[in-house]
């Protein structure tokens, strides 16, 4: 999909009897719809949704409902309502103050009214107040109210998949309505109906049938790790290695897959084998990766509750098998919101012996003297199990568990771009701060209102990343792109580093559109670069090359 | 001609409370009955992480770790709109957010003056009034200029309500979001607080009249016809549109005041990595939903096909062999 060199954001501000009215079939555009998902994603074996053996076109009229659609769509919308607390409220509860307008980065890229997160949700709340109100059945259109016909499915459609779930409107509104949760589960409701977007059908079919989002069968991940070892022989020469099933490790490491193949992901993926490496030899910490288990990230957190424990079920059965003591998370965004809020609610964690002796008394001293002093319990139980890789690295560069070299890194001049669910889904915002301190000398951030909890998404989490939607990720990521210029120019940035798979499959494509002269990398990629291999004998001056291939000292 | 006082004076306000006490009852009950499967608590400021990664105060409030804290999270947030606080403005031109907390002051005046108005009317109702009440009314009335002297809260209100409805009518975008119930409720709200006024300061109104009828209505005891005679019109006009907008508050967005308190982005403490959050109707998920029963749409069931480890190695049971094979083990020279 080819996006036009200009684009124009055109404000449009229609009255209420207008936008109440649903959209045309022409103003369904290219650039912006999400296309539908076929039956070999969602009638697949793995994955089987109702209506699913239809193929549907988002830009034809005829969208082939079920029959008695209006009659499934109403019973999926009651049932919601019994069994979310949250969306009954927040549909009941909104004044339209409008604080929430400006907040979103679709709607500041595109201008389309009902993007903005008030009138996305309106879009849900004006059919909820025909069916399951009095005043809006009896006042009809004056009560901001009416009734679902094909035309008002097709705007639901088209709006709900124009929004990443962010929750960066969710902050600002003063009775935390979080727009997300009305989206996330309105997009439940459309699923009764047989329709699903096709960019995240095709992950999570795939991830239910091998584990994975990018459907990776064991031989490849395993190519992929042997790759990654050959590489790095090139770049630290020493042999490193990676465990993957190993039963009866310590650890349990769960990337998102995109790190397993993507560029710019690979040298973060590199950099995982670095630490892991470094773990193993220098304290004993075996850390083992699984095929089985191999996808951290839950597009099924962007499609409905039942897909997303569908596929993270995976992890904790793995753990289990493997009889691991905890779970280390790879770099990512909604990995992390699934991982933190939903995963050990939609799951039962684990109970195997290892894993209780283990959380009795989490003390790394368990499984290494030398780490002893540094407690998982500080923050995380056996409930969960999980550690993000970065609090991990945080806490063993704190208390000096690993021996880094920031002057490795000197070639780069870094902003960090804070994953939205990482940001407001699970409150990290200092670890990866106080790690990117530790391992770099050039650290700049970006201008205030664009940070930490009030971060801009990347325009392409859950899930944006096909290429017919172009036009709306180039448009939603201006924001994110406006903030990294100021400090490009300022600073002299020339990476901006990412601790989110999704951020780093987006952003190359979005500077390569708004010429933006920087790289994207992930966190990771600068430990990997930073960590001395003590226990392979490196010295901080023996690395000639950095995690890229790039040599790191200029020759003199 | 008495039907018609009564009616406004004496019977409707009864109606409309019950309404109100009914309503919002109903609406609560209905709320609390849907349960919440998931924690959605929206962070806002830094977890709670290893010791030395220390949380400064905004962390500790914006992103509350236990129960107490999400009671200190709650009080910021109802009593002093701090979600609302964060607003910015982004500039097209110049491409930035910029700080506005007029929405926030405007809201904070018009929401504190109405309570202190409602305070004062207490006057009305108490025989003696409370030294609270008249404390709270002598303070009000600084503003000695006129008389009777001039309420701050009154002309506050005013303020602050042209702003909210302004903002609805001559912003475009907020013009764009506004539904008539919108602007319904903040007609009455004009209305109610206008008739107000000019009883106070323009009308001559008896006073005692009204305060008989108002303790009447505590009482649950009519007052005498000639009492209700002698108020003004205005007054009549007054107690309608409060007890309209009293029965309105449970099937409207008015209910904000009470949704507040329930919702989960804001009430639900940042814990789920210590203690698991249950969902009441998937408590203990063995399985997933998807392959333990499936989805069933209009009578039919789809049902997923179940991926334990055994059949996943039956799948792949070649590629994953060879990664036994090799000790498990990839790479390492």
């Amino acid at each position: 999909m080819e996006v036009p060199e200009e684009l124009e954001i055109r404000q449009k501000f229609p009255n209420w009897y207008d936008w109440i009215k649903p959209i045309r079939l022409e103003d369904i555009k290219h650039g912006i719809a999400s296309y539908i998902a076929l039956p070999k994603q969602i009638n697949s074996d793995f994955f089987k949704m109702p209506f699913g053996d239809v193929e549907r076109d988002v830009f034809s009229e005829d969208w082939k409902l079920p029959e008695n659609w209006k009659e499934i769509f109403l019973d999926a919308f009651r049932e919601t309502l019994d069994k979310n607390r949250a969306f009954k409220l927040f549909l009941d509860i909104c004044v339209r103050c409008g604080a929430c307008g400006d907040k979103c980065h679709y709607y500041l890229g595109t201008g389309d009214p009902k993007n903005m997160p008030v009138m996305r949700a309106e879009v849900i709340r004006t059919v909820y107040r025909y069916y399951f109100t009095k005043f809006g059945r009896l006042f009809g259109k004056f009560g901001g109210a009416r009734p679902v016909d094909e035309n008002v499915i097709k705007e639901w459609y088209y709006y709900l998949y124009q929004c990443t779930l962010c929750r960066r409107c969710g902050l600002f509104c003063p009775y935390g309505i979080d727009n997300a949760e009305i989206i996330w589960w309105a997009r439940r409701i459309l699923q009764r109906i047989g329709l699903h977007q096709r960019f995240m059908c095709i992950s999570i079919e795939a991830s239910a049938r091998t584990g994975n989002h990018l459907g990776l069968y064991p031989g490849g991940m395993v190519g992929s790790l042997e790759m990654a070892c050959d590489e790095l022989k090139d770049i630290t020469g020493f042999d490193l290695y990676a465990w993957v099933n190993k039963k009866g490790a310590d650890a349990l490491f769960v990337p998102p897959s995109g790190d397993y193949f993507a560029v710019p992901h690979w040298y973060t993926f590199l950099g995982y084998i670095v630490l892991l490496n470094e773990l193993e030899n220098r304290y004993g910490i075996t850390v083992t990766w699984s095929t089985y288990a191999s996808e951290g990230g839950n597009f099924g957190t962007f499609h409905s509750y039942e897909a997303a424990q569908l596929l993270n079920s995976k992890i904790y059965k793995e753990a289990k098998r493997l009889g691991v003591k905890f779970i280390i998370g790879g770099e990512c965004g909604h990995m992390w919101r699934d991982k933190h809020q939903f995963i050990n609610t939609m799951n039962v964690p684990p109970d195997h012996d290892e894993w209780k002796r283990f959380w009795e008394d989490p003390d790394l001293g368990q499984i290494s003297d030398k780490l002893r002093g540094i407690r998982l319990d500080e923050f995380i139980s056996g409930e969960s199990g999980w550690i993000h890789v970065l609090e991990f690295v945080a806490a063993l560069i704190h208390y000096k568990k690993l021996d880094v070299d920031k002057s490795r890194n000197d070639h780069w001049r870094a902003t960090l771009h804070d994953p939205c669910n990482l940001a407001r889904g699970v409150g990290m915002l200092d670890e990866q701060r106080f790690v990117l301190r530790s391992v770099m000398n050039h650290f700049y951030e970006m201008p205030e209102h664009t940070i930490r909890e009030k971060t801009y998404c990347c325009a392409a989490g859950g899930v944006y990343l096909g290429d017919e939607m172009m036009e709306l990720r180039v448009r939603g990521c201006l924001p994110r792109m406006m903030a990294l210029r100021y400090v490009v120019k300022k600073y002299g940035v020339n990476i901006m580093l990412t601790p989110c798979a999704i951020d780093r499959a987006q952003f190359p494509h979005m500077l390569e559109y708004w010429k933006i002269p920087a790289e994207i990398g992930g966190i990771c990629e600068m430990v990997g670069n930073a960590i001395v291999l003590r226990s392979f004998g490196e010295k901080p001056e023996d690395r000639k090359y950095d995690m890229r291939g790039t040599p790191i000292r200029e020759e003199e | 001609m008495g039907m018609i006082e009564y009616f406004f004076g004496f019977v409707l306000p009864y109606i409309a409370l019950a309404i109100f006490i009914v309503g919002v009852i109903y609406r609560i009950v209905e709320w609390a009955r849907s349960p919440i499967p998931l924690n959605i608590v929206i962070t806002a400021g830094q977890k709670k992480s290893f010791s030395f990664l220390k949380r400064n105060i905004h962390d500790k409030i914006d992103d509350p770790m236990s129960n107490l804290g999400v009671i200190v999270r709650m009080f910021f947030e109802v009593f002093l709109m701090r979600s609302l606080f964060r607003n910015t403005r982004f500039y097209y031109d110049k491409m930035t957010n910029v700080d506005t907390r007029w929405l926030w002051f405007f809201t904070m005046a018009f929401h504190y003056s109405l309570l202190i108005i409602l305070i004062r009317h207490l006057r009305f109702f108490t025989n003696p009034v409370p030294d609270l009440v008249k404390m709270i009314d002598w303070m009000d009335g600084m503003l000695k200029f006129w008389v009777p002297p001039i309420y701050v809260t009154g002309i506050l209100v005013l303020v602050s309500l042209a702003f909210l409805w302004g903002r609805r009518i001559v912003l475009s975008r907020e013009r764009c979001i506004s539904l008539p119930s919108d602007h319904f409720a903040l007609f009455l709200f004009a209305v109610i607080l206008i008739t107000g006024t000019l009883m106070r300061y323009f009308f001559k109104i008896d006073i005692p009249s009204v305060k008989t009828l108002a303790l009447g209505l505590v009482t649950f005891t009519p007052p005498p016809y000639e009492v209700l005679k002698n108020i003004h019109w205005l007054f009549y006009v007054h107690i309608t549109f409060v007890s309209i907008l009293i029965a309105y508050i449970p099937f409207s967005k008015l209910m904000h005041f009470a949704g507040i308190f329930l919702s989960p982005t804001r009430n639900m403490a940042n814990s789920t990595r210590v203690k698991r959050h249950v969902n009441p109707w998937d408590p203990n998920p063995e399985w997933p939903i998807l392959v333990r029963e499936g989805i069933t749409v209009a009578g039919v069931t789809y049902k997923s096909k179940k991926v334990d480890w055994d059949t996943y190695y039956e799948m792949y049971k070649d590629q994953l062999d060879e990664v036994a094979e090799k000790g498990y083990k990839i790479g390492g020279g």
